[in-house]
């Protein structure tokens, strides 16, 4: 029954960034907004309810149920984007070759200034 | 025989008719995809969530059953995907407190790091000549699932390449931090952690967690945040940019 009440908590937020979303004509989902009002809530707040945050470790661990039939979907469309596959395969592996570069190097360099700082 | 044959694709259009079919294939999938994960030992090249849409796949090509119709029975699960997306926001908030351990590399990197993670890609597809939709299904490839859709309905593009970006983005990210911070003599738990949730996503902060529980905590702040930023800064972008 708890866990219902953190559901509920959950589902309320998302329409309240549905609301957001549509008489605001923002372009970020609704899901999104109210999880940014979520968690700025709980920050504010400094703490959570038990019912919350056992409905959020109840969703979040069937996720992959949830996002299943969109990712079956990937072997299903093969043809409707034919001869773009090579540049799609391209861009993923270089591309991410090149931002987890960039994000270690950039990380690396803005701790080491930490550490020769203050901390 | 025919009669029987008959029969079977009366049964076959009944159970179409209903999500009880898709919804049943879902779960089985769910089930048996972690068992083979866990049987398999892990590998962290093959996410459960493949294995599990491979066998999907599989069930619905056998009993002939057309995709479109099974992701109308499965709509049923992606209505719980809004709330879960909020629920996000709760680790999120359980993690903000590590920010600030670490807020100058987190501050000063994040942004950048997250924004270049998406420009990369589109940038290479565009130069090699990809259409404006699978430019839109690629920019949110660092992106958390459930986040992510809600981008890619907004860039209108398409939810199946994109998700198959994602998968694909998180085994590489998780491959190249392993071996980049090697090369790098990277061993903060802390940095790693970030790298993998900030390029990886869900995928790459499961590998996170098998490092340890800091580096755990600290990708699924990463992933979190990226996840906000590139939510608020792509659907500004692409409509400046007018692709």
């Amino acid at each position: 029954m708890s866990m219902l009440r953190g559901f509920l908590v959950l589902t309320v937020f998302f329409i309240a960034g549905e609301v957001l979303r549509v008489l605001l004509a923002l372009p970020v989902s609704g899901g999104v907004i109210g999880m940014i009002l979520l968690t700025l809530l709980l920050m504010v707040k400094g703490s959570i309810s038990d019912s919350l945050a056992g409905a959020s470790q109840a969703l979040i661990s069937v996720l992959v149920l949830l996002i299943m039939p969109g990712v079956v979907g990937v072997f299903f469309v093969a043809d409707e984007f034919a001869g773009q596959w090579l540049a799609v395969g391209i861009a993923l592996v270089l591309g991410t070759l090149l931002s987890v570069l960039t994000t270690l190097w950039l990380m690396r360099r803005f701790s080491g200034q930490e550490v020769d700082g203050h901390d | 025989m025919t009669e029987l044959s008959n029969r079977f694709q009366e049964l076959l259009e009944l159970l179409s008719v209903s999500p009880v079919l898709a919804i049943a294939l879902t779960f089985g999938a769910f089930f048996a995809g972690n068992r083979l994960f866990e049987g398999l030992n892990r590998p962290a090249w093959l996410p459960p969530i493949l294995i599990s849409s491979m066998l999907v796949s599989a069930a619905i090509a056998i009993l002939a059953i057309d995709y479109g119709d099974y992701r109308e029975g499965a709509q049923w699960l992606s209505v719980l995907l809004g709330p879960a997306t909020v629920a996000l926001g709760v680790p999120l908030y359980q993690q903000m407190h590590h920010i600030r351990a670490l807020w100058r590399p987190i501050v000063f990197t994040l942004p950048v790091a997250a924004t270049l993670a998406a420009v990369y890609a589109v940038l290479i597809a565009a130069l090699m000549g990809a259409s404006p939709e699978v430019l839109a299904s690629l920019a949110p490839k660092s992106v958390t699932a459930p986040i992510a859709i809600g981008i890619t309905e907004q860039l209108g593009g398409s939810v199946s390449l994109m998700m198959g970006g994602l998968l694909i983005t998180g085994i590489m990210a998780t491959l190249f931090v392993d071996l980049l911070a090697r090369r790098l003599s990277i061993t903060d738990p802390r940095i790693l952690g970030l790298a993998l949730g900030l390029n990886g996503h869900a995928i790459g902060t499961a590998r996170a967690f098998e490092l340890g529980p800091t580096a755990g905590a600290f990708a699924s702040l990463g992933m979190g945040l990226t996840g906000i930023f590139t939510a608020l800064i792509l659907p500004l972008a692409f409509s400046l940019t007018g692709i």
